[in-house]
């Protein structure tokens, strides 16, 4: 029973379950995992479906409660703040990681280069991506108090007028995109920075000869051979910059006057604050076919699929 | 470009130093100001211009676990996500391994759902969640979130594992059923040794995010299971802020996966890049 055909083992793991009585085996393997993602995740989804189509008001018992069909997603078209919201959001998870994205970028570079000390400035670079994100919010809000935090206290050193920044509309998204950028270049450089070690030798040296400078070798050698490496470092950036919450919810709270108000700050808003749930669950579902129509499209132009199937390819 | 710059007492090479130095002093600032200002007394922490040195108190520790019951938020917080981490971890490892060992019918399509749970933003399912918790009487119980965070850790372990199991060569496994291991010993003794590193890293960044969860667990809690994010971000009031007190809370719950992260630090871009990207 336990003899395996010598032709089949080489390397691949699938042909061997062909063995007597192990037919079963696989799906006791997955049932666990199949159960907790159909009761935790598949059931409240669908629930959720259900709800966005009712008027579902639980603190307001007196008014209908029943089924209205697809009234609230008509409702949300109409809705300005919904559209100000992702209108934002994409504002926000653009800049913030095309901003980390060329840092990151310049830093792996940079760090590439094994001056002494550079290994733990490097570890002390990765830090902020570690740190709770209400830690950071509660951290920066602090920071960046117009007049008694310690910014503009540096920037008054260096002679530059005091900036408001999430005080005030104008500069509000843009002290969130600082913040964010602050918190996750890190996890974008050390991707890119493992991505950069793991490069072979021989083109560059082949540049090297061919007379390419620094810049030029960075161009049309380092950038292409990074590529795969930055679409899963972008594609995972731009799945959690979508959902900002924490630390926008500690620093604005969505204002001044709707300035920072990601969708999922609004959601929350529109959700728990006038139990309105059944818009809110409407809305929520708006906001998750947006996202995953992008990561789909995302997905599709990179061959993201394929660079993460390749690790299969045995 | 690797080879041609070797440290030496170039001037460009001294250049890119200051600039390596001005990176590390922006990422490391605002740390800085977190913990000093966690140590700061109640005078020096409010007053402009900021104060640089000052005499280390440890007044805002003392008055987060007197007054913002952090010793209970810490408690649940521990009690949270360690349960909802082994979980995750068990029943992620034992669907990696089948995924990665037995030709399952449709698997790609398994594993393409448990990916789009890592993309799911929490916001759809958390009025589900509230609503059927409510009625099920676990509303502000611990057990809610546990049921969530396993969940989001879920498809991490899954897509991560298969990957660390995969690069164990199957002939090895063989080998050992050939010698006479039944299939359990054969993964008990064999290829659980070699998958240990995997698993520990996998484990602290399933860890991290479970810990640092802010959203669901100020959603899904009111009074008996709030962690330590929540207290935190009771701190913080809309118009005024305890400057000490946040600031201590902050190092409190930073401090753990910052000290268990680095101990991993050798796998942690396999971790977080889902396996695409070696460490």
């Amino acid at each position: 029973m336990r003899a395996v055909a010598s032709g089949e083992i080489k390397g691949t793991g699938a042909a061997t379950a062909r063995r007597a009585g192990e037919k079963y085996v696989p799906w006791m393997l997955l049932a666990p995992t199949m159960i907790i993602m159909t009761l935790v995740g598949f059931f409240p989804l669908v629930h959720s479906l259900y709800i966005s189509m009712t008027s579902y008001r639980p603190t307001e018992i007196d008014k209908p409660q029943g089924f209205v069909g697809l009234e609230n997603y008509v409702r949300a078209f109409s809705d300005p703040l919904f559209g100000h919201s992702l209108l934002l959001t994409g504002l926000f998870t653009g800049l913030s990681v095309g901003l980390s994205l060329v840092l990151a970028v310049l830093l792996a570079a940079l760090f590439n280069l094994r001056l002494p000390g550079f290994v733990a400035m490097r570890t002390i670079v990765l830090v902020p991506m570690l740190i709770t994100p209400i830690a950071v919010g509660i951290t920066w809000r602090i920071m960046m108090m117009p007049d008694l935090g310690v910014l503009n206290f540096l920037l008054a050193m260096l002679g530059i007028p005091p900036q408001p920044w999430a005080n005030s509309a104008t500069s509000a998204l843009m002290a969130m995109v600082l913040v964010d950028v602050w918190q996750w270049t890190p996890f974008m450089f050390i991707i890119i920075f493992a991505g950069l070690r793991a490069l072979p030798r021989s083109p560059f040296e082949a540049a090297a000869i061919d007379g390419a400078g620094p810049i030029r070798t960075f161009y049309s050698v380092t950038l292409p051979m990074l590529r795969p490496v930055i679409v899963v470092a972008v594609l995972l950036r731009v799945i959690d910059a979508i959902r900002t919450y924490d630390t926008v919810y500690i620093i604005t709270r969505g204002g001044p006057d709707f300035a920072s108000d990601l969708v999922s700050v609004y959601l929350q808003r529109a959700n728990f604050k006038f139990f309105d749930l059944g818009y809110g669950a409407a809305i929520s579902w708006l906001t998750l076919i947006a996202i995953l129509a992008i990561v789909l499209i995302f997905v599709r132009l990179t061959g993201f699929m394929k660079l993460l199937a390749d690790k299969e390819g045995r | 470009m690797r080879s041609s710059l070797r440290p030496g007492l170039k001037p460009v090479s001294i250049l890119y130093w200051l600039m390596a130095l001005a990176a590390t002093a922006f990422f490391l600032f605002p740390i800085y100001w977190m913990a000093s200002s966690s140590l700061k007394s109640d005078l020096d922490v409010g007053t402009y211009p900021p104060v640089w040195l000052f005499t280390p108190s440890l007044h805002s520790y003392e008055q987060l676990f007197k007054e913002m019951g952090a010793l209970d938020a810490l408690w649940n917080s521990c009690f949270i996500v360690g349960i909802s981490t082994c979980l995750a971890m068990m029943a992620g490892t034992l669907a990696a391994y089948a995924l990665a060992r037995f030709d399952v019918s449709g698997k790609n399509v398994l594993a393409f759902e448990v990916l789009s749970i890592r993309m799911l933003p929490p916001i759809v399912s958390v009025i589900p969640l509230f609503i059927i918790a409510k009625q099920l009487g676990i509303f502000d119980t611990p057990w809610l979130l546990i049921a969530c965070y396993t969940l989001s850790g879920l498809p991490f372990v899954v897509w991560v594992m298969r990957v660390f199991i995969q690069e164990i060569p199957q002939s090895i496994e063989e080998a050992a059923l050939i010698d006479g291991c039944s299939h359990f010993q054969a993964f008990w003794r064999i290829t659980l040794p070699l998958l240990l590193p995997g698993l520990a890293a996998t484990m602290v960044i399933v860890f991290m995010f479970a810990w640092n969860e802010f959203l669901l667990a100020s959603i899904l809690t009111s009074r008996e299971a709030k962690t330590l994010p929540v207290i935190a971000a009771n701190a913080i009031k809309p118009k005024a802020i305890s400057f000490g007190l946040a600031s201590a809370a902050g190092v409190l719950m930073s401090l753990p996966v910052v000290v268990l992260v680095l101990m991993m630090q050798r796998y942690l871009v396999r971790g977080l890049t889902l396996g695409a990207v070696k460490g």
